[in-house]
Order: C-alpha cells, then structure tokens, then sequence
C-alpha cells in the first residue's frame, strides 16, 4: 500500500448519472458514495454496464454527473467549466485507456513527453522526464518506436509512462489490460501496483479481469451504478425512473422534440373530433 | 510569449506538421489541387494582361497615340477654328515632362473623289518624321509606301475607302474641303499607299497626307489642330495629370486614349470581371477540396483528439492544430502554384502563344495572333491573397468541430 493515505483524495456523495438514448433513459450510477484516501491502489470490479467506466469519467473530469456531489484532491469538479476541467486533468490527473490511445504520428517518447510540454516544461526537460519515466516502465530502449512498432503490451507501458510523466496524484486507468494477453497484462499490473508502492500515487483502476482484482488494495464491487459489500448481494433498485433519472435531466433537444410531438397529438386529436362532428 | 506558451506553440506546430507528413497522399494531392487551380489563375491572367498589353498596345500604335492633346472641345467637335493657339507651348510642356515621343497633326473632314464616286473621309496631316516615333501607321500599309518628308499632294487611303473609289496606287483623287472660315477647297492628290490592316476604323474613312500638304492646302501654315504623345502604359494617367497641369489656362484639353475611347477600357475591365469570376469557381473548388482533406482528417482522428483532450489538450489548442493544418497546406500549395504558374507565363511570354489557327481576323480587335502572356504584381498578390484567405476558412469548420468535442463521446465513438 501507497505511503500516504490519511487524507481523501476522491470523495463522492450521492453521485446520480443518467444517459438518454431518445427520449429512454439508461440509469447508469443511482446514488453512489465512495472515499478513496490517498496513496490507495483501489479496483472498481462489475460486469459490463455496471457503472464502472462512468465512475472513471466523472471522477477524470471527463463527464458531468446529473446529481451529487464530486470532490477530487478537495476541488469541487462538477463546479468546474470546460476549460478549468482540462487544466484539472492536466496538472493533477493520468490516464490509462484500454486501447492504449497513444498518438500515432509521435514515438513513444513524443508521446510521454507530450504533457510535460503541454504544462509549459521546455522540449528538452520533457524528453528527460519521458525517459526516466519509459524506463520505470522497463521500455528505455523502444522510446524512438512509433505506437505502430510496439506490441500491445509495450503500448500500454507507454501509456502507463504517459499517465506519470504529468506527476498526478491521481491516475484513472480504465479496463488497462482488457486488450492484453494474461501474461501481460499481469505484468502491467505488478508494474502498476510497484509504483503505487513507490511512488505513492494513487490509482483508481476499472477491471473484470481476475488478476487486477487480486492485486487490489480495495475493491470496489460495482452493480447497476451501486456499491454493493459482496457479489451476491442484489442492489435495492431505483424506487423509479423518474427518481435517478429525471426527465429534467433530458437532453434539451430531446425536450423540444417531445413538446413538437405532444402538440401533434393533441392537434391531430382535435381534428378528428371536428370530423367526427361533420359526419 | 513566455518559454511555456513557446513550449506549447511548437507542440501544436509538431501536431500538425507531422499529421500532415503522416497522410503524405492525401497532402500533397490537397497541396497539388490548390497549386494547380492557382497556377491556373496565373496563366489565365498572364495571357489575359498579354492579351490586353497587345490589344491595346495595337489600338495606340494605330492610329491615337497614348495620349491627344487638343484645343478645348475639338476631339467632340473637330474644326479647323479649334486649332492649337501655341504649339510651342505644349511642345516646352513635353520636354519639360521628358517626353520625346510626340507628333503634331492637322486634322479635318472632306470628300474624297475619284472620276466614279466620292466617300467621306477624315484628313489628316502627319508629320512623316516624326509619326514613326509615335504610332506604327506605315507598318499598316499594304498597298504602295508611307510619307515621305518630300511628298507635296500625296495621300493615303484605307483599303475600304480605295475600294470604294475605285482608285489605284498613281491614280488621281481629289479632296474636298473647308478652310477655317468654312470656304470650300478642292485639291488633287496622288495615291501612293493603302492601308490594309483589317481593322475596321483604320481602312475605312481615313486620308492621310503630310502635314506641310495639308497646312498649305487649308491655309493654315504652321497651324496644328493635335498633338499625339507616345508613352508606355504605366505611365499614361501621370503624364495626363503633369500635362494637365502644366497646360493649365492654356484652353487645351489633355486626353488619354481610354478618356477619347472609354469603350477599350471598359472592354477591358470587362473582361478581368470575367476572370474574377472565374478566380470565385477557383476558390470554391480551392475551399471545398481542403475542407473535404480537413473534414476528413478531423473525423479519422476524433478519437485521437478525444485522448488529447483527456489528457489535458484544451479545444483552442486542438482547434490550432487544425488550423495550422489549412494554413501549412495553403502556404505550401500557395508557393507551389505561384512558381508553376510563374515558369508557364515565363515559357509562354518568351515564345507566344499562336492563336492563329483559332482565331479567325484578331486584326479587327486590333489583337495579334500571337499573345505574349505577362504577369501583373497585382493581379498575383490578390490571386494568391485570395486563395491564402480561403485555406484558412476551410480549415475553421474542421478547427471549430474538433474544438466542440466531448472527450468521452470522442474516444467511444471515434
């Protein structure tokens, strides 16, 4: 376990998010709490639709939440514009994709090096940082290789690199092995967890797969947008829709589209008793 | 700009260039469109402005000279009574203005005759000297020869008008005129030179004879009613302006030849309008190609934005990738089609091009058939100008798109 773990560095307080497709609500997180101290290297476990990658989205900063409260290293994200969310991102927080998602026109170094010069630091201190940290992650020698030249193992290293370059306090590493052989994607792992050990950032990692959960500081076991204590037990459902997703929260188009159909009906509802009346 | 905003800049420069480099087709087939469609309009003007230096470089050396000067009102109402009161005057003003290209005429109206029929005809009197400095007239003579400082009675006629009169080089043909007080006068001349030019105003209506002939016959010694000033094209509007000036509360009236024939430079303006319009396909063409390239790479690489997002590219900085992307590809296809465009003017301008299979009788239009494209400054920096404008307007569509998106949505959906 990480080296510092009084303090909070995640702490979520009745977190709602709906997601609509049309006009059919898809309850995705129903009033979820979580703590995450600092330092801890925690795995959010669940099946597919659980919940998992949208915890990840909100808590990166990447995606709003419908209701709640978010806290991330004491700043209230949801209160947070745009912009102030992308600086967020960039000082305090890495990330690891499932599909590694390096830039293709840079070498793995570029890539690494790609945040420090992003935070202002010069190319020159960049590329020291991207080295240090591509040999931490036990791939110093293919820094010049293109994401094309690299295996997917060696990708998600890069990544890994990518994540700590910026020194977060915090990296999101969402599914990091789904697309990895188990030898590999063990390695990572223990590459990871080494880190954490020694580097005391904190992880928050989203993961079905067995040997992440295994390697878990915590685990956090996700389903349908709750925390449950085991795999048995069955999350108390939403008393309704309405109640975790309201149709306030409707995308605006898909308001105005409701209303246009409402008021056909109710027009073509008229009409035919007009003729009714005729005939 | 402080080391980070540089640090940042160059990032964003990297970005792009090496994207571009990435898609090396599709770049360059982008850059080629936008330097082939310039290259085009560089031609196109080329030939154009040759066109026009020809076209009117022909109608001056005809007959009118670069600029007339005359009594105030002769050139609408032509009468040996608007004669130049002083001659030595506007003379002084011209070596005053360094101009040596100029000639003195007298001008007037008569009646040609011949032993079958007469035809209407504008005299002229040239001095044969000096005309050959001013205007090209005895490379027009078809028939027989041009003045001769020694003629007395000689004249020329337009093919048509020889034509008409039935006459022949040696034959008699007798003028018919009015002196200043409007008493008639007759004289004989020989025909000693037809123009045949194919141009409709010169081989038509037209008697030239010496100036000394013509003074004599109306009476008129040492009395000139124009004076035909050569001079290159740039220089015309100035030269008026400094003549004027230097003429002024002298009665005269100092005209350029687009002032005494507007319809030339309006046929001119005319035909760039034409050119503009074709400049406006061009663009179009120009917009929607590099759009099209933009669009797509934007679109190829939404989940690649989407992770730069993530990871702390903000969607201005994503939106400059973009827009350097539009700019490096014009800027390059900008270079690209002004040195294409500028070798075809210089291979073409040194050797012609022969329209003469074309075309049928250019002559009429006072056009050569064989057109030496140039190249006007101008006409370069607004074309290149232009199209500089449009690249970048084709890459803020793709720059505002990609600046809107959601990282989330960006790398689920891209």
């Amino acid at each position: 376990m990480g080296n510092n773990q009084d303090s909070s560095i995640i702490d979520l307080r009745n977190l709602h998010k709906c997601y609509w497709v049309g006009t059919m609500p898809f309850p995705a997180l129903h009033g979820l709490n979580l703590e995450i101290a600092a330092g801890e290297f925690a795995v959010v476990a669940g099946r597919s639709g659980s919940g998992k990658s949208t915890l990840l989205n909100i808590v990166g900063a990447l995606e709003s939440a419908d209701s709640g409260s978010v806290e991330v290293l004491g700043q209230d994200i949801l209160g947070m514009n745009s912009d102030q969310r992308t600086q967020f991102r960039l000082r305090n927080i890495g990330f690891v994709f499932q599909a590694y998602n390096l830039v293709r026109v840079f070498t793995a170094r570029e890539n690494v090096a790609y945040v420090c010069q992003l935070q202002g630091k010069s190319r020159k201190e960049s590329m020291e940082i991207a080295n240090h940290w591509l040999h931490e992650v036990e791939i110093g020698h293919l820094g010049y290789r293109r994401p094309d030249q690299l295996s997917g193992g060696q990708q998600q290293r890069v990544a890994v690199a990518r994540a700590l370059a910026s020194n977060p306090k915090l990296i999101l590493a969402d599914e990091p092995t789904a697309n990895l052989d188990s030898t590999t994607g063990r390695r990572l792992i223990r590459l990871m967890h080494e880190l954490n050990h020694r580097f005391g950032t904190t992880f928050l990692i989203s993961s079905h797969d067995p040997d992440v959960k295994q390697a878990a500081g915590r685990l956090i076991k996700l389903a349908d947008g709750q925390i449950v204590d085991s795999w048995d037990e069955v999350p108390e459902p939403p008393q309704s829709l309405s109640s975790s997703c309201p149709s306030s929260h409707l995308p605006l188009g898909e308001r105005v589209r409701n209303y246009i159909k409402l008021k056909r009906q109710s027009r073509g509802g008229k009409r035919r008793g007009g003729n009714q009346r005729r005939s | 700009m402080n080391q980070s905003t540089s640090t940042v800049i160059n990032t964003i420069l990297t970005v792009a260039l090496r994207n571009l480099l990435a898609h090396r087709r599709r770049t360059f087939l982008t850059i080629g469109a936008i330097a082939v469609g310039l290259a085009s309009l560089i031609f196109l003007w080329g030939f154009n402005e040759g066109l026009h230096r020809n076209m009117l470089g022909n109608f001056q050396d005809a007959i009118i000279g670069s600029i007339q000067i005359h009594h105030q009102g002769f050139f609408q109402h032509p009468e040996l009574s608007k004669a130049i009161a002083n001659p030595q005057k506007v003379v002084a003003a011209l070596r005053q203005a360094d101009v040596s290209r100029y000639s003195m005429r007298l001008e007037s109206f008569g009646l040609a005759a011949s032993d079958i029929t007469t035809q209407g005809v504008m005299l002229i009197g040239m001095d044969p000297l000096r005309e050959g400095e001013v205007t090209q007239l005895g490379k027009r003579i078809g028939i027989g020869r041009f003045l001769a400082p020694e003629d007395e009675y000689t004249i020329i006629l337009g093919a048509t008008t020889a034509n008409n009169l039935q006459v022949k080089l040696g034959d008699e043909v007798v003028i018919i005129g009015y002196d200043r007080f409007g008493a008639m006068l007759a004289e004989s001349f020989t025909l000693i030179g037809i123009i045949t030019s194919g141009e409709m105003g010169l081989d038509k209506g037209m008697a030239i004879t010496t100036l000394a002939t013509l003074q004599q016959m109306v009476d008129m010694p040492d009395r000139v009613t124009t004076v035909v000033i050569g001079s290159d094209e740039s220089r015309v509007p100035a030269l008026t302006a400094e003549l004027e000036a230097a003429l002024q509360g002298e009665r005269l009236e100092v005209m350029p030849w687009y002032a005494m024939f507007p319809v030339m430079k309006e046929w001119v303006s005319l035909h760039n309008g034409f050119l503009y319009l074709f400049l406006g396909v061009v663009l179009f063409i120009v917009l929607a190609g590099e759009l099209n390239t933009l669009l797509i790479s934007m679109l190829e690489r939404t989940r690649e934005f989407g992770v730069l997002m993530a990871i702390g590219t903000t969607g201005y900085q994503i939106a400059a990738i973009l827009l350097v992307e539009a700019v490096v590809i014009g800027i390059v296809g900008i270079v690209s089609g002004i040195l294409l465009g500028y070798v075809i003017v210089l291979f073409t301008g040194k050797y012609g091009i022969d329209l003469s299979i074309l075309l049928g009788s250019t002559s009429r239009f006072y056009v050569d058939p064989l057109i030496h494209p140039h190249l006007k400054l101008d006409h370069l920096g607004i074309t290149s100008g232009v199209i500089l404008v449009a690249s970048i307007f084709a890459g803020l569509y793709p720059a505002w798109r990609a600046s809107k998106l959601q990282p989330v949505e960006a790398i689920r959906n891209g």
